[in-house]
């Protein structure tokens, strides 16, 4: 088989198998739910899922490695896009849904990693809080949509990430899934794998909120911001510069309107269209730096 | 479009704003309500005797006879702050700022002093702090 058929193949084989981990993730997360709560303390009560309600391990493993994997696969299925210039194909209003459903996901594993509880997870949520806040005039309002503090810090976060978030993503894709149930190849290979990995691998060992740690780390994909809060303020760290990223990779399919006869405003067009497309390479390359940066040789 | 289609799209247009501001308002006033509440935290006379104690956010530092209270919370991105001994120095273990046992700024990106909280002590020797939650 020649390379570019393997490439063609795994370019349709990732969404299919996102979608099997999709529904792996949702049917993990619906057999938690009739344990895990969001009030009083949330630790012990992971806690106990891990390790004394029965197959609470493996319900757990399954529920974080379908999410992982779903999300992985959501950002190379459009990194694939992104590539091929696919994202030409696709009305404006259209890829912005599709958009805006993959950052609405990273958000929803961002909700669970502060849903475990652990002192991860309260660092996390209290940075988030924090960074909200520094929002100019709106900051403590806006924060308050998302998280509060207190006993009740774990409550809005739980009610996104069971309720709002997939919905919300699963209405924005529904044009967008040609069958929502993936064909048995494609739903066995997600179904064992992640099977076979929570059966395997035994969850990291937790931390509880009041231990010392040298380091906090936040969840893999925002380490490169927390690099970043380092030397940056957090309204441009964490809110300016991701949302300048985001912007780009949005307006992407305004850039497919290149004129392909050399006329003025063709050539126009098309210089615009490629400047944005360096300037997501340009931010995504320095954001992948700072990550592996930050997860080598710490934040 | 002629004028009159023109006028009608504005009016339904302006109305349609209004209608949603004045439903969005009670809405968002609702979801963001939050109301002032109140944690009153107590170091009992056992409690004082280390030399750094931590209790529920907040750190009681021994300075001769007297004591100091400081909010453990970083002024930076509110990660809890810890007390390395050996250095007499408090450490984010978040972004890595670092403050003096007195609570002062030293380096990192908190650029701010560790909040300092004033303290109450009663007959029975207990020392009360108020923290906002």
């Amino acid at each position: 088989m020649s390379a570019d058929r393997i490439i063609l193949k795994l370019s349709g084989s990732l969404p299919r198998i996102g979608l099997s981990t999709l529904m792996v993730c949702l049917f993990s997360g619906i057999v938690l739910s009739f344990y895990y709560r969001p009030a009083g303390d949330v630790f012990r009560n992971v806690e106990e899922i891990t390790t004394h309600v029965p197959f609470g391990w493996f319900f757990r493993q399954l529920h974080y490695a379908a999410g992982q994997l779903f999300v992985i696969l959501m950002l190379l299925h459009t990194l694939d896009h992104f590539l091929k210039r696919r994202y030409a194909a696709y009305p404006l209003r259209v890829w912005i849904h599709l958009i805006l459903a993959v950052l609405l996901s990273l958000f929803t594993l961002f909700t669970g990693f502060i849903l475990k509880g652990d002192k991860e997870a309260l660092f996390a949520g209290r940075i988030f809080t924090h960074i909200l806040q520094a929002v100019p005039m709106v900051g403590d309002p806006l924060s308050r949509i998302f998280i509060t503090s207190g006993q009740d810090f774990f409550f809005l976060p739980y009610l996104y990430h069971c309720f709002f978030l997939p919905l919300l993503i699963i209405y924005l894709i529904r044009n967008h899934i040609r069958e929502w149930i993936p064909d048995k190849g494609f739903m066995m290979a997600g179904v064992v794998g992640l099977f076979l990995y929570a059966f395997l691998v035994k969850p990291s060992p937790a931390v509880p909120p009041g231990a010392m740690m040298e380091t906090v780390k936040g969840p893999w994909f925002f380490l490169g911001i927390q690099a970043l809060l380092k030397f940056v303020p957090p309204l441009l760290g964490a809110i300016v510069l991701p949302g300048l990223f985001v912007a780009c990779v949005l307006i992407l399919p305004l850039s497919k309107r290149k004129n392909t006869e050399a006329s003025f405003s063709g050539r126009i067009f098309r210089t615009k269209g490629d400047w944005l497309r360096y300037g997501v390479i340009f931010l995504f390359v320095i954001y992948v730096g700072l990550t592996v940066k930050a997860w080598l040789w710490g934040v | 479009m002629d004028r009159r289609g023109f006028f009608k799209k504005g009016v339904l247009w302006l109305c349609s704003v209004a209608g949603g501001g004045v439903l969005a308002y009670p809405v968002f006033s609702f979801m963001v309500f939050k109301k002032d509440r109140k944690r009153t935290i107590f170091f009992h006379p056992d409690e004082q005797v280390a030399d750094v104690s931590l209790k529920d956010g907040a750190y009681l530092i021994k300075e001769g006879a007297d004591h100091r209270v400081l909010s453990a919370r970083c002024p930076h991105l509110g990660c809890t702050v810890d007390f390395d001994s050996a250095t007499e120095q408090f450490r984010c273990p978040c972004h890595g700022s670092v403050f003096t046992r007195s609570g002062k700024w030293i380096s990192g990106p908190a650029q701010k002093d560790l909040h300092r909280i004033p303290a109450a002590k009663d007959k029975n020797g207990n020392i009360s702090v108020v923290m906002k939650i």
